[in-house]
C-alpha cells in the first residue's frame, strides 16, 4: 500500500469516528434536554393537543422504548444513511436539508471567496508597511469586534432601504446575495488579513527574502512566489476556523436577511427539538468539518514539502 | 566582478527595484485609499441608521378611484410554520395565509353574531346538540372537487382524526361526535354536548372546509386546496408563499365589500422575522404590506406619506399576568392582590409602547363580546400604600438587608419562567418594569430563563412556577372557560396557568357555553370577570394590537372578527 492510500485510509476510519462521535452526542444533547418530546412534536407551547393526540405521536415516534433501543435503531438508521423522518415536517431529513443545503452553500461559498480574496489583497498590499498597516488593522479589528447582525442591518439600511441597490425581498438573483456576502466576509477577511500579514512579514525578514532580493526578483515576485507560501501554512490552519465561523454566522445572516437556508432549518428545529433534523444537520456539518480539514492536510503537503518528508 | 561593492552600496541605499506595482512609490495613495474606505464605512451607518427617513416621493392618491384588476402584494410577515395544514398547525402565521385559501362554513360578523358563508343556513335542535348546516350550490373546491355534505364530513372527521395530530383545531370543537351527510348538501352535526361556541370555532379558518380529494393524498404530498379566493402556488420553506387568484370564485361571507373573484393576480407572503429588515422593506417598496409593524417604528410610519397603519385591536384574553394560586405565598388572597396593587400598569404600558397599545384592566379585551366594563371595579389597581398594608396583614412584616420582605425567615419571592423563545412585543422590557415596581414594595420576582422543554415540563405542566404571562387571541366570551376553568390547565389542554379550581367559576362558564339565552350567558360571563380580578388571579396588561403596515397604493384591505387581514377585495392603485 503506498503511504499516501494509507494515510488516507486512517484519515477515513477517523472520519467515521468523529461521525459516530457527533452522532452519538447529538442524540445525548436532544435526550437530556429536559420535556416531553410528543409535546413539543405537537406543536410546541402555543398547541392544545389532546392527551389522545399526545399518545399517537409517542407510539408514532417509538418514544415508548427505553432509551438503548432507541439508540440503537438510531445508530442502525444512520449506517444505512437513513436520517428519518423530520418530526414537524413530514418529509423525508435528507429531503429537507438537500432543499436548503444550495441556498446556505451558494451564500458560505460565495462569502468564503471574498473574505480570502479581500484578505490576501490587504495582507499584500500592506505587509512592511508601518502607517498603511496600522491603518488596516484598526479597519480589520472594527470588521472583527462588529456582530454579524449590525453589520448586516447597517448595510441593509443604507444600500437596500436607502440607495436601493441590493433589494433584499422579492426578489432570489445574485443581487440579492450581495449584501449577505459582504457581512459575511468582512469579520473572517479581518481575522485572516492579520494572520497574513503577519506571516508575511515575518517572511520578509527571512534571509532568503535577503537572498531573492540580491538576485534581482522584483518585489511582486518576492512577495507572491516566496513570502505567501511561507505565510499560506497559518492561514491554512485557520481556514478550519473560518468554516465554522460561516457556518455560525450564516444562521444569523439568513435571519437578518430573511433568506432561506438550513441555518433557519436548524434554528426551527432545535426550538421544535425536530430531533432528526438536528442530528442530520449535525452529522452533516461534521462530515463536511472532516473532509475539509483532510482537504487542508492533503495541501499542507503541496505548500509545505517537509510535510510530505515526514513520517506518514 | 564587483559584486560585492555593488551589494554593499545597495544595503546603505534605499532599495532601488520597485518597478513591481505592489510596492507602491507613494504609500500616501494607499493611506488615502484605506481612509476613504473608512470615511465610507462612516456614510454607511449614517445612512443606514437614517434609513426609512427619507420622505416616499410617491404621493398618496388619496382619492379612491374603481378598483383595478391584476398585480401581485407581496405581505411580509414575522414568524413561519411548519405546516400549511389548517387542522395541523397552531401558528398564527398558518391561519393567516390559510385564511385566503380556505372558506369556512359560517362567518363571523360581529362580537356574537353570524353569518353565512359556506352553509347558506342552518338549524340548532332544541337541546342545542345537533347542528344542520345547508350548503351552498355550485361551489368548487380549487381542484376542481365540488363541495358537498361529504366534503364537510370529511373536512371534520381529519381535522379530530388523532393521526393528523391537530395542535389546535381539534380543540376548538372538542365536543363534536361525529357528522353525517343527510344529502348532497345538508350535513348534520352531532355534538356530545350542547356548545354554544361551536359556530364561532366553525368560523375560524384553522376548520376551514377542505377538499377530500386533497385530504385522501399522504402526508407527506398535502397541498391545501379549499374554496377560498385564492389558491395555492407553492411553499419555499422559511422563504414565502405564493398564492394565485381563483377566477372562478363565488362563496363570498357575509358582510363581505366585494363579489367575485378577488382583484390581485397574486398574493405574496414572505416570512421576515427581524422586525428592522421588515419594516425598512416596506418603506423602501420591496413589499407593499408588512404585519407586526414594530411599536418604536409605528409614528415615523404614519407620519411618512405614501403609507398608512392600520391598527386592529385583537379580541379575546389580554395579554395577561396569571397568578398560580396553589403555590406558596400566592395561596393567600392579600399577597395576591398586594402584587396586583404594586405594578402601575398603566405607566409601564405607556412608557414602553408610545401610546400604541392600551393597558388593560380586564382579562377579556374590549372588543370581545360579554365583555363587562363594570368588572374592573373590582381589580387591585396600582396603590403601593395599600400593597404594603396588604402584605403587612398577611404577616409579610419584615424586611431583609435588600429591601425584600421575610415571614418565618423566607423571602417573598416569586418564580416567573422567562420562556425567551416566546418573547415578543419587548414584554420582556415590561416583565423588568413589572419586576422593579414589586421590589419598591419588597416582592422579589425571579426570571430564570428556561428553553421550550424545561418551560413546558416542568413549568406549565409540573407547576413549578408563581407567575405566567400569556395572550390568547380568540373573539368569543368562552375564552373565559379556557382560561380558568378547573378542567382546563394547561397538562389538559387548556389555558387555566392560574391553577384556579372554583366550582363557583367553573358552574358560570360551563352554564354560558351551553344555554341558548344570551342573557343567562352575560351575566355568567360577567360574574367570571368580576370574580377572577376580585381574587386577583390574574393582573391584566395590555390588549395585543395587530400593527399592519401597508404602502399606500394597497386599497381595499378589511379585517375580520379575529383581526386577519382580507386581500379578497384588496387591489393596488397606483
Amino acid at each position: 500500500m503506498p503511504p499516501l492510500a494509507r494515510w488516507l485510509a486512517r484519515r477515513l476510519a477517523l472520519t467515521l469516528f468523529v461521525l459516530w462521535g457527533t452522532a452519538t452526542l447529538a442524540f445525548a444533547g436532544m435526550r437530556l434536554v429536559p420535556g416531553d418530546p410528543a409535546h413539543v412534536i405537537a406543536g410546541g407551547v402555543q398547541a392544545n393537543a389532546t392527551p389522545e393526540v399526545l399518545e399517537t405521536i409517542r407510539a408514532q415516534y417509538g418514544l415508548h422504548d427505553p432509551l438503548p433501543v432507541q439508540y440503537a435503531i438510531f445508530i442502525g438508521r444512520l449506517v444505512r444513511a437513513d436520517l428519518g423522518e423530520s418530526y414537524q415536517l413530514n418529509q423525508p431529513v435528507s429531503t429537507v436539508v438537500l432543499e436548503q443545503l444550495g441556498a446556505t452553500v451558494s451564500l458560505a461559498a460565495g462569502a468564503a471567496v471574498l473574505g480570502f480574496t479581500l484578505a490576501l489583497v490587504l495582507a499584500l498590499l500592506t505587509a512592511g508597511r508601518p502607517r498603511a498597516g496600522a491603518l488596516t488593522r484598526a479597519l480589520e479589528f472594527c470588521a472583527i469586534s462588529t456582530p454579524n447582525f449590525w453589520i448586516g442591518i447597517l448595510l441593509l439600511g443604507a444600500f437596500s432601504f436607502s440607495l436601493n441597490w441590493f433589494p433584499v425581498l422579492g426578489e432570489d438573483g445574485p443581487r440579492a446575495l450581495v449584501l449577505p456576502w459582504i457581512t459575511l466576509a468582512l469579520p473572517i477577511a479581518g481575522v485572516l488579513a492579520q494572520i497574513t500579514r503577519e506571516g508575511l512579514e515575518r517572511a520578509l525578514g527571512q534571509p532568503f527574502t535577503l537572498t531573492a532580493r540580491s538576485r534581482g526578483a522584483t518585489e511582486n515576485r518576492i512577495r507572491l512566489r516566496h513570502a505567501l507560501r511561507h505565510a499560506a501554512l497559518p492561514v491554512l490552519t485557520l481556514s478550519g476556523w473560518a468554516l465554522g465561523e460561516l457556518l455560525a454566522g450564516v444562521v444569523v445572516v439568513e435571519t437578518v436577511f430573511a433568506r432561506q437556508g438550513l441555518g433557519q432549518v436548524v434554528v426551527s428545529a432545535v426550538n421544535g427539538r425536530d430531533f432528526p433534523v438536528v442530528t442530520g444537520v449535525v452529522v452533516l456539518a461534521a462530515l463536511t468539518f472532516s473532509v475539509i480539514n483532510t482537504g487542508l492536510d492533503l495541501l499542507y503537503r503541496v505548500v509545505d514539502p517537509r510535510v510530505r518528508q515526514a513520517a506518514l | 566582478m564587483t559584486l560585492s561593492d555593488d551589494s554593499a552600496t545597495r544595503t546603505t541605499e534605499r532599495p532601488v527595484r520597485k518597478r513591481g506595482g505592489l510596492r507602491s512609490r507613494r504609500p500616501v495613495v494607499l493611506i488615502a485609499g484605506l481612509a476613504a474606505a473608512a470615511v465610507v464605512g462612516a456614510v454607511i451607518v449614517t445612512v443606514a441608521t437614517r434609513g426609512g427617513d427619507r420622505p416616499a416621493t410617491q404621493a398618496a392618491a388619496n382619492a379612491a378611484g374603481a378598483p383595478v384588476t391584476g398585480g401581485t402584494l407581496t405581505y411580509a410577515v414575522a414568524g413561519t410554520q411548519v405546516s400549511l395544514d389548517p387542522a395541523v398547525a397552531a401558528t398564527a402565521v398558518t391561519g393567516l395565509i390559510d385564511r385566503n385559501i380556505f372558506d369556512s362554513l359560517v362567518a363571523q360578523t360581529g362580537p356574537d353574531s353570524f353569518g353565512p358563508w359556506l352553509a347558506k343556513e342552518w338549524k340548532v335542535s332544541d337541546d342545542g346538540k345537533v347542528y344542520t348546516f345547508t350548503l351552498r350550490e355550485g361551489v368548487t373546491f380549487h381542484d376542481g372537487t365540488p363541495l358537498t355534505a361529504q366534503a364537510v364530513k370529511a373536512s371534520l372527521d381529519h381535522v379530530v382524526d388523532p393521526a393528523t395530530k391537530s395542535a389546535y383545531a381539534a380543540s376548538l370543537i372538542a365536543p363534536y361526535k361525529e357528522a353525517r351527510a343527510v344529502s348532497d348538501l345538508v350535513v348534520e352535526v352531532t355534538l356530545s354536548r350542547p356548545f354554544t361556541p361551536f359556530l364561532q370555532a366553525l368560523s375560524v379558518p384553522y376548520l376551514g372546509i377542505q377538499s377530500p380529494a386533497a385530504l385522501a393524498k399522504p402526508v407527506a404530498e398535502y397541498r391545501p386546496v379549499g374554496t377560498g379566493p385564492f389558491s395555492y402556488v407553492s411553499w419555499e420553506k422559511d422563504k414565502r408563499v405564493t398564492l394565485k387568484r381563483n377566477p372562478g370564485y363565488a362563496a363570498t361571507p357575509a358582510g363581505a365589500s366585494h363579489q367575485g373573484a378577488a382583484y390581485l393576480d397574486g398574493l405574496v407572503f414572505e416570512f421576515v422575522s427581524e422586525d428592522a429588515t421588515r419594516y425598512g422593506a416596506l418603506t423602501s417598496g420591496q413589499v407593499q404590506a408588512i404585519a407586526g409593524v414594530p411599536p418604536v417604528n409605528a409614528d415615523k410610519l404614519k407620519a411618512l406619506s405614501g403609507f398608512t397603519l392600520d391598527t386592529q385591536e385583537t379580541p379575546g384574553l389580554n395579554y395577561n399576568l396569571y397568578l398560580n394560586q396553589t403555590r406558596g405565598p400566592l395561596r393567600d388572597v392579600r399577597v395576591r392582590r398586594a402584587l396586583s396593587a404594586s405594578v402601575n400598569v398603566e405607566e409601564l404600558i405607556r412608557s414602553i409602547y408610545f401610546g400604541h397599545y392600551k393597558a388593560a384592566r380586564n382579562p377579556l379585551s374590549a372588543t370581545t363580546a360579554a365583555y363587562d366594563v363594570g368588572a374592573e371595579s373590582e381589580l387591585a389597581s396600582y396603590n403601593p400604600t395599600e400593597a404594603a398594608r396588604l402584605l403587612d396583614e398577611a404577616g409579610w412584616k419584615e424586611k431583609d438587608k435588600d429591601g425584600y420582605r421575610v415571614k418565618d425567615g423566607k423571602r417573598l419571592t416569586l418564580v416567573w419562567p422567562f420562556w425567551a423563545e416566546g418573547n415578543k412585543d419587548q414584554r420582556d422590557v415590561l416583565a423588568e418594569g413589572i419586576q422593579a415596581q414589586a421590589k419598591l414594595v419588597g416582592i422579589q420576582i425571579d426570571r430564570p430563563t428556561v428553553d421550550t422543554g424545561a418551560f413546558v415540563s416542568k413549568h406549565l405542566i409540573g407547576g413549578g412556577y408563581d407567575l405566567i404571562d400569556v395572550s390568547f387571541a380568540r373573539p368569543t366570551p368562552d375564552v373565559l372557560r379556557f382560561a380558568f376553568a378547573s378542567g382546563n390547565t394547561y397538562a389538559k389542554a387548556g389555558g387555566n396557568v392560574a391553577l384556579v379550581d372554583s366550582p363557583e367559576i367553573d358552574k358560570w362558564v360551563e352554564e354560558a357555553a351551553e344555554t341558548s339565552d344570551p342573557e343567562t350567558a352575560r351575566r355568567d360571563y360577567a360574574a367570571v370577570q368580576k370574580e377572577v380580578l376580585k381574587q386577583a388571579y390574574v393582573l391584566p396588561l395590555y390588549t395585543p394590537v395587530q400593527l399592519v403596515g401597508l404602502s399606500g397604493k394597497v386599497r381595499g384591505v378589511t379585517f375580520d372578527a379575529q383581526t386577519y387581514p382580507v386581500f379578497h377585495g384588496a387591489w393596488l392603485g397606483a
